[in-house]
């Protein structure tokens, strides 16, 4: 597009800006070559290879464990931090609470440290032997003997999910608080006037008014969870056999193998699911985007 | 206000729940930091305490003396630094574009550029990495903060478009009717007026490039180039794990950045939710 396009109309004001396009190129050049000329090479490269990848990929025999696996971490990620992240910003919501700029800074750490970090520290608490989290359990009376949190293949993919909770929670509760913040007093004056009781406010008008904000976290919980790779990594690598592997580490695993047909199946299929995903997000900012402009 | 949720609930009961909330949040970093504090003995000891039996600074002396930390501690400065310029470079002229002009094909470049945001990390490795390859910057500080421009540029520019979409366009007209350019409007309108918004922006970009571990941890291999994350990960091998220095390490990655987050939280947190939610 040249300077020449511009309707008429609106020369005289931009004579001289540019044209727009000119202050977008670089950013748009810069994700051509980061995200779409990969994009298009996985698609090429899969198709090159007349689908072997594909067909390795769910020749493998433990491909039905990993699909499932991805399936159940990112459910419970999904849900738990939705629960911890929805139950945190009702808290802070309380008139009873004195200092609550302080605890909102409080509850976001786990949000700010870096994933390494969330990793290494929660590898460190749900070790079997020296772990303080079985210790506090025996000492409790919870469990009779420790558990092998991140050993045992029963219960490593929950350990791993709750290390993701609990890093991805404070997200939830910033955004819950900020939209419940923005619920005007009168509408809780007039539901309360009309003798609505706490349930009733909470069912119709509370909800309602964070409808978009959860849509909007469950999606960004859902895509974050799809594409999380170091807190397992971190903690098990994928193990005890597999017993924790999900789409992201079995590429990276493939890639550590220079396994590039597999690399590009593995990639592929993570693209698919996540167009999904895409094209619900790009439908919820996209209202966002007309309200705005 | 919002009495209504917990108005069961008596003043006492908020703040057991407070209380619930804070142990989730804060007992896995008690963990890090009373550890860190732990000679080797504490550490293995049967049954685990929280405190340390004795106290020493022991661990910080093997992470600051003994470790490849401060170089990589170094290298991740460089890296957050080139890639926060850089990414406000790029997303402050986008994000100007995308906040005042209408024009032909704004909305699916927008969209494109947001959609960044979705793409997995793992998905463009392999491509990425073949790139930065051919480009002779593997294991080099720059490629990797060329990389790291794949997480920030899509959050960011939607985060300055959202900064500057909240500038009334008056402002900048009033100083072109008095004579000014565009290009001054912006300088000594625009600029100066979302620059907390846009400080915030840039330091979300380096937090970004601070946590990364994927790309780092395969575009970089060599101390000179390696970053912290990364680093953090080298204190164990298969068989033994030095978690007192692991621990300690983990502070000092720690601490700058919630130290930052505190002093910007306000800035942050409004860039953030901006973009997403509205009374």
């Amino acid at each position: 597009m040249s300077v020449r396009n511009i309707p008429a109309g609106a020369v005289g004001r931009r004579r001289k800006a540019g044209h727009p396009v000119a202050l977008i190129v670089p950013a748009l050049l810069l994700t051509a070559v980061l995200m779409i000329v990969p994009i298009v090479t996985t698609v090429v490269r899969v198709v090159n290879d007349g689908g072997e990848g594909l067909s390795r990929l769910f020749d493998m025999p433990n491909i039905d464990t990993v699909l499932l696996n991805t399936l159940v971490w990112t459910v419970a990620a999904v849900a738990g931090g939705m629960v911890v992240g929805c139950f945190g910003a009702l808290v802070l919501q309380s008139k009873h609470l004195r200092g609550v700029a302080l605890w909102r800074a409080l509850v976001m750490v786990p949000w700010i440290i870096p994933g390494v970090v969330a990793a290494t520290i929660w590898r460190w608490t749900l070790s079997t032997d020296y772990g303080i989290l079985n210790q506090t359990l025996l000492d409790l009376g919870v469990i009779g003997e420790p558990v092998r949190w991140l050993s045992d293949p029963d219960v490593v993919l929950w350990a791993v999910a709750l290390i993701q909770i609990w890093v991805t929670a404070p997200f939830v509760m910033l955004m819950v608080s900020a939209a419940l913040s923005g619920i005007p007093e009168e509408r809780y004056e007039a539901a309360r006037l009309d003798g609505a009781g706490g349930r009733a406010i909470l069912w119709n008008i509370v909800l309602p008014a964070i409808r978009t904000t959860t849509g909007i976290c469950v999606l960004t919980l859902a895509i974050w969870a799809l594409n999380s790779f170091t807190i397992i990594y971190v903690t098990t690598s994928g193990g005890p056999a597999g017993a924790s592997t999900i789409l992201p580490i079995l590429l990276y695993q493939a890639f550590q193998n220079g396994d590039q047909t597999l690399v590009y199946a593995v990639a592929l299929v993570q693209l698919l699911i996540g167009a999904v995903f895409a094209v619900l997000f790009a439908r919820t900012m996209r209202t966002d985007l007309e309200e705005q402009s | 206000m919002k009495r209504f949720v917990l108005r069961g609930g008596s003043r006492a009961g908020i703040w057991v729940l407070l209380a619930m909330l804070m142990f989730w949040s804060l007992a896995p970093v008690a963990v890090m930091v009373f550890t860190s504090f732990k000679p080797r003995s504490d550490i293995f000891a049967v049954p685990t305490t929280l405190l340390p039996q004795t106290w020493t600074w022991d661990n910080y002396a093997t992470v600051f003396t003994d470790s490849s930390m401060p170089r990589a501690l170094f290298n991740s400065i460089v890296v957050g630094g080139l890639v926060a310029v850089a990414t406000l470079i790029f997303c402050f002229s986008a994000g100007y574009a995308l906040a005042r002009y209408r024009f032909r094909g704004s909305r699916p470049l927008a969209l494109v550029i947001l959609l960044g945001q979705v793409v997995p990390l793992t998905v463009v490795l392999l491509p990425l990495y073949q790139f930065v390859s051919r480009l002779q910057l593997l294991d080099t500080t720059i490629g990797l903060a060329f990389a790291h421009l794949a997480i920030t540029v899509p959050l960011v520019t939607w985060m300055v478009r959202n900064q500057i979409a909240a500038i009334p366009v008056e402002l900048e007209e009033a100083a072109q009717i008095d004579g000014g350019s565009r290009f001054d409007a912006v300088t000594y309108i625009t600029l100066p007026v979302c620059a907390p918004g846009l400080a915030a922006a840039g330091m979300f970009a380096f937090l970004q490039s601070w946590h990364e571990f994927l790309f780092a941890s395969v575009m970089t291999s060599s101390t000179e180039a390696r970053t912290a994350p990364v680093a953090l990960t080298e204190f164990s091998n298969e068989f033994n794990v030095d978690w007192g220095a692991t621990m300690a390490a983990s502070v000092v990655l720690t601490l700058p950045i919630v130290l930052l987050f505190v002093l910007m939280q306000r800035y942050f947190v409004g860039g953030l939710t901006g973009g997403a939610v509205k009374g």
